[in-house]
């Protein structure tokens, strides 16, 4: 992954993952998580598609993954149910008070913890709370200017029902505008298999591959392998650890 | 719930075979008293002074400490005042579950509140990071009503008024099989529990299940004859003795609390 962006996410940059279900989001952002940690850096992930307990009953079952780094606070799963009954915000829609509330407590966990490695999984799901589009543009953008404020660097995840070449990269089509970068993940046909497949569509400040990468999802974590036929010739052949 | 419960004689010729309503008229009318181990529904009108029917049915309080009277929308304040009033014993079990209900609410509501204006501290993200689940923070009042009930010894009385509060929260066929518990635990006790419910609460299917599952039912009414209103209560069911059935008509008095003033037999 970090050959395929030329050394990797530039620092401080808010990068929409944008993935059908099942196309490994919730496994590459909880890599990233993991890197940063080894390294020592504080890092969040706010869990919104499934409570916290199944998401780290799944993640607990790759090799990269280790539960001290959760317990020794290394990395923070914060479970958005959780969040939003503490906030007052147990309803089925958000208005602008409500918006500023969820993004003064996301900023406010970022600040005091020191997080620079950040996962929201997923925006979507976030947003179907809040009706608006305006509201939702709004949140979006107010969110990834305070976290770039804060140096730290966010991964949105957005899930997608397709990941065609001229699909939205997202649900409300405001998410892109926001993003510094745009990661697709979803399935393509190949010879009767359906493989899984990432592209980087966009990232700001770096000269990356644009080529489309064959997933596998193994024990060890998300490895990357270049798909020949849409290949670029100076990818090389090869896979690596996201 | 086939285990053998033993009473001990002393107690069994304290008790005898019938308790008092706490109002002797009754009492004679229905020839003694309630049967020891009848659970009894009353379903209610609001201002036919049920509420205070209730409360006088704990006085007898044979044993203080196994004496339980639940109330869902007053106050302990409010319920000690009238029990001060009518000079009834008051260090009976009360527990006042719509005064903890609020609490609870407002209690996460300023919380929320606090968190929005003030922000988390560190040691709040702390907590957050380690809570998985969302805290039910209106708890289950229903298990923890029927606990109470279930955990009450021999010869007990008690009282919850009223079931509304169950049946807005909960699943109407979880009242009705705690209902059966409740019951069960009565008989098997010798206990006296009379339950209060609002008759515009429920439908008339439920009204009617619950009145299968009770021993004795007793229905309180109030009506407006010409500027007056004219309250009474109905005992709609005695079971083993419907001769027992009737209409009375009472009052509610500063020094007696409610009062018979006229009984007439159904059957
Ligand atoms: N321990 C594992 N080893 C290898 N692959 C796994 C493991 N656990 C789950 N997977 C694969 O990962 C997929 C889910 O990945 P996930 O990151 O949760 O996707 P998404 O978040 O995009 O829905 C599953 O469909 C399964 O194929
Ligand atoms: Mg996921």
């Amino acid at each position: 992954m970090d050959e395929i962006l030329r050394g990797g996410i530039p620092y401080g940059s808010t990068v929409l993952v944008a993935g059908t279900c099942g196309s490994g989001k919730t496994t590459l952002g909880m890599e990233f998580l993991v890197r940063g940690a080894t390294s020592g850096e504080a890092c969040a992930h706010f869990t919104a598609t499934e409570p916290s307990v199944k998401l780290l009953e799944n993640i607990r079952q790759y090799s990269f993954f280790d539960m001290k780094m959760i317990d020794s606070g290394l990395i923070n799963v914060f479970d958005m149910d959780v969040l939003y009954s503490w906030l007052g915000l147990e309803k089925a829609s958000f208005d602008l008070q409500d918006v500023y509330a969820l993004i003064k407590a996301i900023v406010d966990i970022v600040n005091t913890i020191g997080v620079t490695r950040l996962v929201i999984d997923s925006v979507t799901t976030l947003c179907y709370k809040i009706k608006s589009e305006q509201l939702i543009r709004d949140f979006l953008f107010t969110l990834g200017k305070k976290l770039a404020t804060l140096g730290c660097t966010t991964l949105l995840i957005a899930e997608i029902t397709s990941a065609t070449e001229n699909a939205h990269w997202s649900s409300f089509g405001v998410e892109e505008a926001i993003a510094d970068g745009i990661i697709v993940m979803g399935d393509v046909e190949r010879m009767g298999h359906l493989l899984r497949y990432l592209q980087v569509v966009k990232m700001r400040g770096t000269q990356h591959s644009r080529a489309k990468y064959a997933i596998e999802l193994t024990p060890l974590g998300v490895m990357l392998t270049p798909m020949l036929k849409w290949g670029a010739l100076n990818d090389r052949a090869g896979s690596w650890g996201a | 719930m086939s285990r053998e419960v033993s009473f001990d004689p002393e107690d069994e010729e304290f008790f005898g075979s019938v308790g008092s309503f706490g109002v002797p008229k009754f009492d004679d009318a229905m020839r003694g008293g309630v049967p020891r181990g009848f659970m009894m529904i009353g379903f209610t009108d609001t201002g036919s002074g049920a509420e205070l029917f209730g409360k006088q049915f704990t006085s007898p309080a044979e044993e203080s400490d196994n004496t339980m009277y639940v109330s869902t929308n007053e106050s302990k304040a409010e319920i000690s005042r009238i029990f001060t009033k009518y000079d009834w014993p008051q260090d009976i079990r009360v527990r006042t579950l719509g005064e903890e209900y609020n609490s609870k609410v407002l209690e996460k509501e300023l919380l929320a509140s606090r968190y929005r204006l003030e922000g988390f501290k560190l040691p709040d993200i702390q907590r957050l990071a380690q809570t998985r689940f969302v805290e039910d923070n209106t708890q289950d009042f229903l298990t923890e009503m029927t606990n109470e009930v279930m955990s009450m010894g021999p010869y007990f009385r008690g009282v919850i008024d009223s079931l509304d509060f169950f049946i807005q929260r909960d699943d109407q066929t979880r009242v009705i099989s705690m209902l059966r518990m409740m019951q069960a635990h009565t008989q098997m006790y010798r206990g006296l529990l009379l339950l209060m419910i609002s008759r515009d609460a429920i439908d008339a299917a439920t009204k009617q299940e619950m009145a299968a599952i009770a021993d004795m039912v007793l229905e309180f009414k109030v009506r407006g004859i010409g500027s007056e209103f004219e309250t009474s209560m109905i005992v709609s069911k005695f079971r083993n003795a419907p001769e027992n059935l009737a209409v009375m008509v009472y009052r509610v008095t500063a020094e007696e609390g409610v009062t018979p003033e006229t009984v007439e037999r159904i059957v």
